[in-house]
């Protein structure tokens, strides 16, 4: 990673001077470098750049472009310092589209005050709230994280399936965990299931002791954690195992990682969840890619990887790296028909789409996207087995 | 069901949700409280670096316990950070010391208003959050190696054969353990030793103190170091009991200044008892009350509802609730704040 | 230097900056930072009356910030009729609860004698208060959160013109702090602060969880603009001309497709500019009457009298002035300015994000702005705010650009050189705090200190 992040940065920095080369494409890695997520988006970021770099070194993007990734910081909550770094990567340094933004509330903004206006593509990796479905983006807005909507039927099928009467539930206090745990808690009552609690945690605060105590409290079957891995939600799970608060778990997509049955150990065997993925083998080679670039594969870094790869490969099927036509071919270049590519093979997405024939881009994350350009949400269920992730089945 | 072990489902439920975990988090605020309030009662000024010099210690023995690990040295069931932590204490204190030279030695020698010392903080808060994360990064990072439990809630239950389990973890009891160690270090510093004294008149009463000859920046410099060592565990301990991520420290610093308001800034004993009304109202304002009474009401009586006063959302108001409440009621805290 | 001189000066090298982005990044950008500068330059303002004028150290301009924005979105957002009639009575009965909660326990505390009976019988209409209006909340607050909660699920606003809601959000930021300062003014001086401090936490945390009435951390997406959509222009005919008109030059040299695009460049470009030009008039507008009101308040008698006061406190007291009083005066303008501030800035962002309320953007920055500005003198703050706003966007940019010409003599590939320019981002904070404590200790009194001895 170390040496792509150099390689990415460095001409971010370079890029800044107004000498550049006609076949230099530039994009927009636009995530929330600082502030409460910072820690997840240090994965999604080299996630991003890997793509560019994949793409960058093949030479095979509209006949040798070279692509590089520039930096924006969002902040994740700070819409004014987002927009001005949103119009900073679009007006100064005039990437060709936008890979983010992160958070919903920031991406919103970007994209209604800066990306909407200049006509410039955004896919964004992690903005799940499903209020975008219908936000007027006049085309520009795509997204690989599917919306919260979807994942809450799967929930609540699964834990139907597991014939669970009563859940506890608790998310982490934005966006993303709201609206998912809006969405389960109404579909897990739809069929007849009860909601002891829903409470909210924040995260970034180390001490859980009083969330947890109040789960505990008004009890279930299950706990529901709809939250991400390496923040609340592990401090959530990880009081209710030490103080016998709850056995079993509910993973939704946020959580499910190999890094958390490393940091809670045994205790997780038994739980189980569900995150976006279809039978095909991508999410592996991603995960295998990552660690060989020096990254983990966290949360919403599949994502990230898939966000990149589809400008990308729509600007090859565009055949110009402009917004406004690019914007066209993104679901094309998502959808079947066509030969399935896999991460790590960006390079023969290009030239098959360079000979004209069709592609269906899988990617690390499965990547199919329906309506106005989200993902479909083809689901992949799991259960944690002897510390480890197995995967059960697909929904 | 005899009466007498519902009484004592319901006290070990109460014991394993508020009382432990209160305990170790108190006990965390209460160290991070004193060294804000010591700060206070000499250099007079409310120090929003803390959270921050919280982190670079607790940074810098995580460092050192990683290089321990990687050689093998460990303390057995015991968390080998324990054994990097007086490097840490010392990086904490040479930081403290070279902020104070740089940056507080000047407004201290101007006689600037507190207003300025506490915006010259404001300034440390952000080079010093800007380096940890240059330095660790952004990420959490676990350090507690070691035995997890003192008790576990599965054995407990088998042990006593009650319905509710109580779990203490290692890292309550070290937490609480050294708390208790370290206050009374400190207390018997303040009344029995010369440099304790000699802090306290200085507290007390500036000019008087000079007038009797009393040093101030030795009286300074013992202080920084008392309060960098009390940051540095403070900010291991919680580190250890739960993880560390710059941004989780930055974010006690609120807490940390209600404890320490609330029990009477400068007193040290209002810091400890501060922390410890942070910690519990926190928890028993938002605990759901349902199971607890469940338990003790008869059956007819059984509630509907969670029985919670407010719930978790609001968790992070209720220190200040607190606070506003102490000073609408009582405005110098709980104990009368400004004399060490 | 004269203190004009140097006002002169100072803002010259500010607007130099800002031309300088505009010619070596982009007009667009540079715009931006402008609309956001004198954002930060007006609530700079309030807290320069507060501390400036009074000596009142007020840390929780987050709270009265965000209070102008949750005005912004009452004010603006059309109503749901739906939650409305989920709400129903309960709406009515749980407000009328909890005012009559309110009235009964200021009447007990008014009407009856100071004993022990007193505080027992508050308690008790407290408590009962408390009980009483949860009883009709709670069925409300799920009826209306539940109404389509992914798209609504809030009772939405008034549907008034977003502009109203400035003078608006200034009145919601006043009513705080009538409160705060009936409560922590006369005590001492640093429990403003802690009061402060506490409850901007509160305003905020409600904002975040009360979802019936703000969608808490779904946020408010969409709040209508008082000025034009940049793609309605696009579409219009006279913004066409107009454009036309503007690179005729540039437009001449071209024909057929070629011009087109052009064209197409242009009116994009042009669009956007025209779009920030306009929220720029509307700020600057606020600015220069939220200046020209500070600069008359404080060279008359009232302005006297309240720097008499933050000079000595007790002389003043003792010539009969009631400095409690006018502390509470100071303390509920300088929070209203803060509150229209924070107005503006959601109807310019254009969405309601509790989320962003933190305290270090929000409370913290925008003290570094009025210390480095210059406290006590207004241009001072305002010059604060435009310069402390200018660097904590431009230092991302400039903090890789630093780091990776620092680093050009390591070897590519280097882990070190890799790691020091990942962690650029960082360095935003790292270079605000280094400015603070510079200016602080070289130029104690700001940029443009305090006039004084007049």
């Amino acid at each position: 990673m170390k040496k792509l992040l150099l390689a990415g940065s460095v001409m971010a920095a370079l890029s800044a001077s107004p000498l550049m080369a006609a076949d230099e494409i530039k994009l927009g890695v636009f995530l929330g470098f600082t502030g409460p997520i910072e820690s997840i988006v240090a994965d999604m970021g080299p996630a991003a750049e890997l793509a560019i770099k994949e793409v960058s070194d093949s030479g095979a993007l509209l006949g040798g472009a070279k692509v590089t990734g520039v930096r924006g910081d969002t902040t994740c909550t700070d819409a004014a310092a987002a927009t001005a770094a949103a119009e900073r990567l679009i007006t100064s340094d005039k990437v060709s589209a936008l890979i983010g933004g992160d958070c919903s509330g920031v991406t919103t903004a970007a994209l209604q005050n800066v990306a909407m206006p200049n006509g410039t593509v955004m896919i964004s990796p992690s903005a799940t709230s499903p209020a975008l479905s219908t936000l007027e983006d006049n085309g520009v807005f795509f997204r690989t994280a599917p919306s919260d909507a979807r994942q809450g039927e799967i929930v609540a099928d699964i834990l139907k399936g597991k014939d669970v009467k009563s859940i506890a539930l608790t998310y982490t206090n934005n966006d993303y965990g709201k609206g998912l745990a809006e969405s389960i808690k109404m579909n897990f009552e739809k069929q007849g299931g009860e909601v002891t609690i829903s409470a909210s945690h924040e995260d970034g605060k180390g001490d859980y002791s009083a969330e947890v105590g109040a789960l505990a409290a008004a009890g279930g079957e299950v706990l529901v954690v709809a939250g991400y891995l390496d923040q609340g939600g592990k401090g959530i799970i990880q009081g209710s195992i030490d103080t016998g608060a709850f056995d079993t778990f509910y993973l939704p997509d946020g959580m499910v990682g190999d890094a958390l049955p490393e940091a809670i150990g045994d205790d997780l065997n038994g739980s189980y969840g569900a995150n976006p993925g279809t039978d095909s083998e991508g999410a592996g080679i991603f995960a295998e890619m990552a660690e060989k670039a020096g990254f983990k594969a966290g949360p919403f870094s599949a994502e990230s990887y898939d966000a990149a790869a589809l400008i990308m490969l729509a600007m090859q099927a565009a055949e110009s790296s402009e917004s406004g036509k690019l914007k066209d071919k993104v679901m094309d270049v998502a959808n079947a028909p066509g030969e399935k590519i896999m991460p790590g093979e960006l390079e023969k997405g290009l030239k098959l789409l360079a000979e004209g024939k069709e592609i269906d881009y899988v990617g690390a994350s499965a990547v199919e996207l329906v309506g106005s350009g989200e993902s479909a949400g083809n689901y992949r269920e799991i259960k944690i087995e002897g510390g480890k992730i197995e995967v059960v089945g697909y929904r | 069901m005899p009466e007498s072990t519902e009484i004592l489902n319901a006290l070990v439920l109460f014991a394993n949700y508020i009382i432990v975990p209160g305990l170790a988090y108190g006990s965390q605020l209460a160290l991070g409280a004193l060294g804000v309030t010591l700060i206070y009662g000499i250099l007079r000024f409310s120090n929003f670096a803390h959270g921050d010099m919280m982190a670079f210690g607790t940074m810098v023995t995580i460092l050192v316990t990683w290089g321990l690990q990687s050689v093998g040295i460990g303390l057995g069931p015991l968390p080998t950070a324990l054994l990097a932590l007086p490097l840490g204490i010392l990086a904490t204190i040479a930081l403290c010391l070279l902020t104070d030279k740089w940056v507080y030695k000047y407004y201290r020698s101007q006689k600037s208003a507190p207003v300025t010392f506490v915006m010259a903080s404001l300034g440390v808060m952000f080079m010093v959050n800007g380096i940890v994360r240059f330095i660790i990064g952004t990420d959490d990072q676990r350090f507690f190696d070691g035995e997890r439990f003192i008790i576990k809630a599965r054995e407990f239950k088998q042990m006593t054969g009650l319905n509710e389990g109580l779990a203490i973890k290692t890292s309550q009891g070290i937490t609480v353990v050294i708390a208790i160690i370290l206050v009374i270090l400190l207390f018997w510093f303040l009344q029995k030793t010369r440099s304790g004294k000699a802090m306290r008149a200085y507290s007390d009463n500036e000019d008087l103190s000079l007038l009797s000859g009393i040093n101030p920046d030795k009286v300074v410099r013992t202080t920084w170091i008392i309060a960098a060592a009390l940051t540095c565990v403070a900010g291991v301990l919680y580190g250890l009991d739960k993880s560390f991520k710059p941004f989780t420290y930055f974010q006690l610093l609120l807490p940390i200044f209600a404890a320490a308001i609330v029990g009477g800034i400068g007193q040290p004993i209002g810091a400890i008892v501060g922390g410890y009304v942070i910690a519990f109202s926190e928890m028993m304002v938002t605990y759901p009350y349902k199971k607890f009474v469940g338990y003790l009401a008869p059956e007819q009586w059984q509630p509907d509802g969670l029985l919670q006063l407010l719930s978790t959302e609001y968790k992070f108001a209720v220190s200040f609730i607190i606070l506003v409440l102490v000073l609408l009621v009582r405005p110098t805290g709980i104990f009368k704040g400004k004399v060490l | 230097m004269s203190n004009a001189i140097r006002a002169t000066l100072a803002f010259a090298v500010m607007f130099g900056l800002l031309a300088m982005v505009g010619f070596f990044q982009s007009w667009a950008l540079a715009l931006t930072i402008l609309n956001l500068c004198i954002i930060s330059a007006v609530m700079a303002l309030g807290v320069n009356i507060q501390w400036g004028y009074a000596g009142l150290f007020n840390i929780g301009i987050m709270g009265f910030a965000a209070l102008g924005g949750a005005a912004a979105m009452l004010v603006s957002m059309p109503p749901v009729g739906n939650a409305w009639e989920a709400g129903g009575m309960n709406i009515l009965y749980s407000a009328l609860m909890f005012i009559g909660t309110i009235v009964a326990a200021v009447l007990v505390h008014k009407k009856l004698p100071d004993n022990g009976w007193r505080t027992f019988l508050m308690i008790i209409v407290l408590v009962t208060g408390y009980f009483l209006t949860r009883y009709f909340y709670e069925p409300m607050v799920s009826a209306i959160e539940s109404t389509d909660a992914a798209k609504t699920g809030y009772l939405g606003g008034l549907g008034l013109p977003i502009v109203l809601s400035w003078p608006v959000g200034g009145l919601f930021a006043a009513g705080a702090a009538w409160v705060i300062g009936k409560v922590a003014l006369g005590l001492r001086s640093d429990y403003l602060a802690i009061a402060t401090l506490g409850i901007s936490e509160i305003v905020v945390a409600m904002l975040k969880n009360e979802d019936w009435l703000t969608r808490g951390v779904k946020n408010v997406n969409g709040l209508p603009r008082p000025v034009p959509y940049e793609l309605d222009l696009q579409q219009s005919e006279w913004f066409a001309a107009w454009v036309e008109k503007f690179y005729a030059a540039d437009l001449a040299a071209l024909e057929g497709a070629a011009r087109e695009a052009a064209m197409r460049t242009h009116m994009i470009e042009a669009s956007g500019l025209f779009v920030k030009l306009c929220y720029t008039g509307l700020f600057a507008t606020v600015l220069l009457i939220v200046l020209t009101l500070c600069v008359l308040a404080l060279n008359s008698p009232w302005g006297r009298m309240i720097r008499a006061i933050r000079d000595n406190e007790v002389s003043a007291e003792a010539m009969g002035k009631n400095v409690t009083g006018r502390h509470l005066q100071i303390f509920i303008l300088g929070s209203a300015v803060c509150g229209i501030a924070g107005a503006m800035l959601t109807t310019l962002d254009g969405q309601l994000t509790p989320t962003s309320y933190i305290p270090l953007r929000f409370t913290f920055l925008i003290w570094v702005m009025v210390i480095v500005g210059g406290s006590g003198n207004n241009l001072g703050a305002i010059l604060g705010g435009f310069l402390i706003w200018f660097m904590w966007v431009e230092a991302e940019p400039a903090g890789v650009w630093l780091m990776s010409v620092l680093t050009t003599w390591l070897p590519e590939g280097n882990s070190v050189k890799a790691h020091l320019v990942d962690s650029a981002q960082h360095m935003r904070l790292f270079t605000m705090g280094l400015v603070l404590l510079l200016v602080m200790r070289f130029a104690p009194r700001g940029i443009i200190p305090e006039r004084s001895g007049r």
